[in-house]
């Protein structure tokens, strides 16, 4: 009895031990992507194989259309102010509708350009097959019929 | 000490018995209840559960092939739920870090503060 216990512990042991080693083992990349300071840049570079001098010059890039995406989040939000506040007030479609309904759209045309813009730098400092399946991947996110809606 | 020549005490006690009579009859079927009786008395018990287990464990398991067979199939599961799983977390994971990328480049969908 006593031999059969230690063997049944022995497997429950050496099952929970196997169980721990490939799980930390499966996971360890993207343990060390959580950790790292910028994780979705870091993902970026491991998901397109990107060599450190790519990974600079997107890294770059990425930095450099920040500042620029700020702005443009600064312009939709006092935008979105003031088509709601003329929207709560409307009784018909007014010509300061119009008007911010036609800024609304052409705010959302000029944010499109410039991650368009951002988009293809990015895809010609990676090698050419990444930026193929870069540029593939990040129009299909972000340029799809229906984006910004909520998925299934 | 004992003998086992029948004793004067015995032999009366012979002498009571033979005379002794009854009139009080036996309750119906009571042949058959003794019989019961012996027969559940005799019959062989089956092992608890746990007896079962006990001995399967104290006689079966230590056998060399069945332990390493054991231990071999409960390794296989824990290298299996461990790469099933470690993959789906490693999947989750770099997915949420996609999705944060382009949330992170798109003004339409970047976090307000």
């Amino acid at each position: 009895m006593k031999r059969g216990g230690f063997i049944l512990v022995l497997g429950l042991v050496a099952a929970a031990a196997a169980y721990a080693c490939v799980y930390l083992a499966c996971t360890s990349s993207a343990r060390s992507l959580q950790r790292s300071d910028k994780p979705e840049l870091a993902w970026l570079k491991e998901e397109f194989h990107l060599s450190d001098a790519e990974f600079k010059r997107v890294s770059d890039l990425h930095a450099a259309y920040l500042p620029q995406c700020r702005e443009m989040c600064q312009q939709i939000d006092a935008q979105n102010v003031q088509l709601k506040k003329l929207l709560a007030e409307a009784t018909n479609v007014t010509p300061q509708i119009d008007a911010a309904m036609a800024e609304s759209a052409r705010l959302r045309t000029e944010c499109q350009r410039m991650m368009l813009r951002h988009f293809l730098q990015v895809s010609q400092t990676m090698p050419p097959e990444q930026g193929r399946r870069y540029l593939a991947w990040v129009k299909d996110k972000a340029f799809l019929p229906d984006y910004g809606m909520p998925k299934e | 000490m004992k003998t086992n020549e029948p004793s004067k005490h015995d032999e009366a006690l012979r002498k009571v018995l033979r005379e002794w009579r009854t009139d009080v009859s036996l309750p119906p079927l009571f042949q058959e209840g003794v019989w019961r009786c012996i027969e559940r008395a005799q019959a062989p018990t089956a092992p608890s559960v746990w007896a079962s287990i006990a001995h399967w464990f104290g006689t079966v398991l230590p056998r060399p092939a069945l332990a390493a067979s054991y231990v071999a199939t409960l390794l296989a599961i824990g290298v299996t739920v461990g790469w099933a799983q470690g993959h789906r977390q490693t999947a989750r994971v770099k997915d949420e870090l996609s999705h944060r990328y382009v949330q992170v480049l798109d003004p339409y969908l970047a976090p307000r503060q």
